[in-house]
């Protein structure tokens, strides 16, 4: 039996629990298998042929084109890809460090600021980012980071601080205060007993962190199509709304550069899903 | 063992001091050129980073440690924290504050007009229209999220292979909006009439299938907004699921047990008993959303830019301010945005404050 076993099914009876869950899971596959086939045709084969229907023979020439192919203007979204690949690490990286630094203050010293530290940490989780956008920009302007690659990943890393301190304290709020105690004791400092017992112990949180920054700021839009103007620097979510915007490319084309682009979080998805979702209920309010 | 006199190691912290301004504004200059580099100024950059972060907090506690021990215990902790206020007062309250400035402005931000942009953002007619599509976005995207999340949470719960169900359905959540956007496109496109035209869009090939008449779904006014909350709830669903079912895990089995012994049938336990419980749970889950669907903007700048009356609050100020360059009237938006947000934010937010462990 499953995780389930001490719940008695529904009297109803189990036929209409697994009609009910059959439907949802259809419904919700749906979308990404006809993607998935429509990628996998050449171009012949979707116009003339039902969508449903399989294709004839595998034909990987659209995500060679989604890939490579230029169309007026717009180049390949491997281009784009890599820039995604050297926006994300950077950015999941620093940013997951100063969370878990903040975070283990936050979770394990008392101190004056944090009455101020934390609100605004939970302001930055929910604040609408059109409401800092404009200012913003003109920032960055002055910084000479605007359209750079290195201002987005500013961006990523400033606008990650929230998120990835309240997991880090959700996370550090767990170990026992007996072990940070004992260590003053033995005469560690701040920094050493984060060097020493917390960091150690902070594989799992890293984890956690670095899943949901890498998921959010892979598939984030509204930052990088404000920051990044240039084509060459833009990644592939500004790409792929690009490549979707220009009625010339075929639907073949446009399903596998979807594919392309949601490939790494999808990966991520299916071999970490068990991280992905603690990422989401420790990033998430929860009464 | 001799001590270093105090003088030296004053100096030695001061030599370390400047190292780290060097370091950090050495990295500060990195990011300014990154643009044109690859894999090893990604790389560089990465150490660099990661880098001086460490060293700054580093520095920044060796400074802290020769305090006298009275101010020590005060000053430590804020001095870690110090990195993270300064970032967020510079990056989070400022600009804020500064939107609600040029919020008062015109579109060059020099002549004060006082509250001509507000009266613009609640009587212009797109923004009206925008008003009435977020709050379709907020009532039916947030009931059918929460909805459609509890009840495959319960039942995926009553039955076996709750983790394949499960896996299914939040899948969605791995992809981006536009991604999202792009494979909808194609659920909802439409070739337009003509003889023996096949079409080739998901929805209008089921419909023709089931008898019925190919449309322009994008198109078709009032109904098009709906056809875009459908994304979001595809997208969504998986988020409250995976919440509302570690909630529903959590209720106490003898609970279950009682109410059936006592003859309670299903339906009864489900509104009696495992709603009361996680009743918390499921307010702060339709919070989020709500604030969510008050924020949406990807979908709608991805799928139809706004046009066919499917505007929204956040996409009308992407276009106020990087297509007509009307700054002020762009500001004005985003406050009302944010006012709009603030009351739930804060609702939402207490609770979260009393959240203590990491599950």
């Amino acid at each position: 039996m499953t995780t389930a076993s001490h719940r008695r099914p529904l009297h109803a009876g189990p036929i209409v629990i697994y009609a009910l869950l059959l439907i949802a899971s259809v419904v919700y596959l749906t979308p990404v298998l006809v993607q998935l086939v429509t990628g996998l045709k050449s171009f012949q084969e979707v116009s003339l042929s039902r969508m449903w229907q399989l294709p004839k023979s595998l034909s990987f020439e659209s995500f060679a084109k989604a890939w490579s192919g230029a169309y007026q203007g717009l180049t390949g979204l491997s281009v784009n890809f890599m820039n995604s690949v050297y926006l994300t690490v950077p950015a999941t990286l620093i940013s997951a460090a100063l969370g878990s630094m903040n975070g283990y203050v936050l979770a394990k010293w008392k101190f004056r600021g944090a009455n101020i530290l934390f609100p605004m940490l939970l302001f930055g989780m929910f604040i609408p980012y059109q409401s800092i956008l404009i200012p913003l920009v003109r920032v960055l302007q002055d910084m000479h980071l605007y359209g750079t690659r290195g201002g987005l990943i500013f961006v990523h890393i400033v606008y990650g601080i929230p998120i990835t301190t309240l997991i880090f304290r959700n996370y550090y709020a767990a170990i026992p205060d007996e072990l940070i105690e004992a260590s003053k004791i033995d005469g560690a400092g701040i920094l050493g007993i984060y060097a020493l017992i917390l960091f150690p112990l902070s594989l799992p949180g890293f984890v956690v962190v670095m899943i949901w920054q890498f998921t959010s700021i892979w598939n984030d839009f509204l930052f990088a199509v404000i920051i990044t103007s240039k084509p060459s620097l833009q990644p592939i979510t500004v790409a792929l709304n690009n490549l979707a915007g220009s009625f010339s490319v075929e639907w073949n084309v446009q399903m596998a550069g979807a594919l392309i682009a949601a490939l790494p979080t999808l990966l991520v998805y299916i071999f970490l899903s068990r991280y992905f979702m603690s990422g989401l209920l420790a990033g998430s309010v929860k009464g | 063992m001799a001590k270093p006199s105090r003088f030296l190691r004053s100096l030695a912290f001061l030599a370390l001091l400047l190292l780290t301004a060097f370091v950090l504004y050495g990295g500060f200059a990195l990011l300014k050129n990154l643009g044109s580099s690859k894999i090893l100024a990604t790389l560089f950059a990465l150490v660099w980073g990661i880098g001086s972060v460490a060293l700054l907090y580093f520095v920044l506690n060796m400074g802290a440690e020769r305090l006298p021990r009275r101010v020590r215990g005060v000053i430590i902790p804020l001095v870690f924290a110090g990195p993270a206020l300064v970032l967020l007062f510079w990056f989070l309250v400022f600009p804020t504050l500064r939107t609600l400035w040029l919020s008062f402005f015109d579109d060059t931000s020099t002549h004060f007009v006082f509250l001509e942009n507000f009266r613009f953002a609640f009587t212009d007619r797109i923004m009206l229209e925008s008003f009435r599509n977020n709050l379709l976005w907020m009532v039916f995207g947030t009931i059918f999220c929460v909805g459609l999340g509890l009840v495959i949470a319960v039942l995926a719960d009553r039955s076996r292979w709750e983790k394949v169900y499960k896996a299914i359905i939040f899948m969605p959540m791995a992809i981006s909006f536009v991604g999202a956007g792009v494979i909808w496109k194609f659920v909802y496109s439409y070739k337009g009439e003509a003889p023996g035209l096949l079409e080739i869009g998901l929805l209008n090939a089921v419909v023709v299938a089931l008898g019925g008449k190919a449309q322009a779904w994008l198109l078709l006014g009032g109904w098009n907004n709906f056809l875009l909350i459908a994304i979001m709830v595809w997208l969504q669903t998986g988020y409250a699921m995976v919440i509302l079912s570690s909630a529903i895990k959590a209720v106490p089995s003898e609970l279950l047990e009682a109410a059936r012994i006592d003859g309670a049938n299903e339906l009864r336990i489900f509104f009696r008993v495992i709603i009361p419980v996680i009743e918390g749970t499921l307010v702060t889950v339709t919070t989020t959303i709500v604030i969510f669907s008050l924020k949406l903007f990807d979908i709608v700048r991805v799928m139809t830019g706004g046009n066919y009356g499917t505007n929204v609050i956040a996409n009308e100020f992407y276009m106020e301010q990087f297509t007509y360059g009307q700054t002020g009237r762009a500001s004005a938006i985003a406050i009302v945005l944010l006012v709009a947000i603030v009351p739930v934010m804060i609702y939402n937010l207490r609770r979260f404050a009393e959240r203590r462990a990491f599950k």
